[in-house]
């Protein structure tokens, strides 16, 4: 019997009166890759936020089973939670300049990762850096240009890049190709799908965009006015919906 | 063994006036090992269906599919996640794959997700496109640009390099000119003769005399 790397059971979250996410409650095991879907304003990032720790749940339990130590995300110490979210958990922004410091060199932004979690030797940190920057296929010759000298493609894998380096147990990746190019969106997501085959990494990943879902989650959520309306394999959600407006959301993509 | 059990499927499409769509009532049959079981019937009966019921694509509405003694309708997800990974390979209809990655690294891909190593796994891979026909030259880039018929023989290579007992086939042989049909086949009889459990969808009847197939005949199984 395998544990799930994550549990959520009944988890709130309100703006005043109105409702962000409502009663969700999900598991996700190691190496798996969950998709959450639903139109804008449906609570996906409400949720992640939540399970990310920028927000705070108004209800509900988080709990992370990590190498067997049970972590109770809402009932530990201010500074548990923030050392636990620097070692254990990454966040992939939309807008790579959300996750990047832009007047601090390629190299720079990622070292100062690997700094947080206690890296110490300049040797290290730079050989590191440049495996990494190498890994997400920018050129190491670019390693301390500042990150406003890249393109938009080039930005979204340096973040991926100072986002894995440090091993994190689960990634969120909020709309990781959504600001991007089609041409170099189908770079970034096969860049996403090598590593997280690669390095066996498990992903919560919101997208609007079904076709990324498809491609990259093992299973998913379909989210509407903050609650989960359907949940089940990728594959099986999206090709046998239950649900009426999953159906709606499936039979609205265009086919090129 | 793959036993289909008193299975029910409908679809119901919620934004068509909740319009509900019986594909089977009662549908039963099995698949020894070793057998290779070729569904027959008209387009639209159903014959993809049945395979995507038993990969877990389709929820089904009553009854039983049994894959090692395990019930696929009252799987959890990772369940069948884990049970795809271990004994069920599909080989879909169509390739579907992302641009940029090659040939040769969709061949892969299966057995470095279960652990294989790279070197066994480019070893096999290999050998499984030249006994496939693939020109060399094409094996370092992306099959999206490849013929109807290379694409379908990627897509097999892709569901053949493991060592699976059970093997969901939709139209293998569909596309590809008579050469390399027969290549195909004998890939498929090599499987039947290790004992895998063969279900598979096959529009010619030169495949399925070849193959020496049980017929299921869905205009039968399915009159209610």
């Amino acid at each position: 019997m395998i544990i799930p790397l994550l549990k959520v059971t009944n988890l709130s979250k309100s703006y005043d009166n109105i409702v962000g996410c409502k009663n969700i409650s999900m598991s996700l095991y190691p190496g798996e890759v969950l998709g959450i879907v639903g139109e804008s304003g449906s609570g996906k990032t409400t949720l992640i936020n939540c399970l990310s720790g920028n927000l705070e749940p108004d209800r509900g339990k988080i709990i992370f089973n990590i190498n067997n130590k049970k972590t109770d995300f809402l009932n530990i110490s201010e500074s548990e939670k923030r050392k636990f979210i620097r070692t254990d958990l990454a966040f992939v922004h939309q807008n790579p300049r959300d996750g990047l410091r832009l007047n601090v060199s390629a190299g720079g932004n990622i070292g100062e990762k690997l700094m947080s979690v206690g890296y110490r030797h300049y040797g290290n940190i730079r050989s590191l850096a440049t495996k990494w920057i190498n890994k997400v296929e920018i050129d190491k010759s670019r390693i301390d240009d500042l990150p406003i000298t890249f393109s938009g493609g080039m930005l979204q894998r340096l973040q991926i890049a100072k986002n894995l380096i440090t091993s994190p147990n689960v990634i969120f990746m909020d709309e990781p190709t959504g600001g991007l190019d089609v041409s170099v969106q189908a770079r970034v997501l096969d860049l996403i799908r090598s590593l997280v085959n690669e390095l066996n990494l498990t992903v919560i990943i919101v997208s609007h965009d079904l076709a990324v879902i498809r491609l990259l989650a093992d299973k998913m959520i379909v989210m509407k006015n903050g609650t989960v309306i359907e949940s089940g394999l990728s594959d099986q959600v999206l090709e046998d919906p239950q649900q009426e407006y999953t159906q709606l959301l499936v039979s609205s993509v265009l086919h090129v | 063994m793959i036993e289909v059990k008193k299975v029910n499927k409908s679809f119901t499409l919620f934004n068509q006036n909740n319009a509900k769509i019986t594909v089977f009532k009662n549908l039963n049959f099995e698949v020894n090992p070793g057998e290779i079981v070729a569904l027959k019937g008209p387009s639209g009966i159903g014959k993809s269906s049945i395979l995507k019921m038993i990969y877990g694509s389709y929820i089904i509405d009553k009854g039983a599919i049994i894959i090692n003694n395990k019930n696929i309708a009252t799987l959890s997800a990772q369940e069948i996640l884990k049970l795809r990974k271990t004994s069920i390979g599909y080989v879909s209809q169509f390739l579907k794959v992302i641009p940029r990655i090659s040939a040769l690294d969709v061949i892969m891909e299966p057995l470095l997700n279960s652990g294989d190593n790279k070197n066994n796994a480019y070893k096999k891979s290999i050998k499984l496109l030249k006994d496939l026909n693939i020109e060399k030259n094409l094996w370092h880039l992306s099959p999206l640009t490849f013929s109807g018929g290379e694409q379908q023989r990627i897509n097999i290579a892709r569901g053949f390099i493991k060592d699976l007992p059970y093997l969901l086939l939709d139209e293998p042989t569909a596309s590809l000119d008579s050469r390399n049909r027969d290549i195909i086949i004998n890939l498929i009889k090599a499987k039947s003769n290790r004992g895998v459990s063969i279900i598979g969808i096959f529009h010619d009847e030169y495949s399925r005399k070849k193959l020496n197939v049980r017929e299921i005949d869905l205009n039968i199984e399915t009159k209610h």
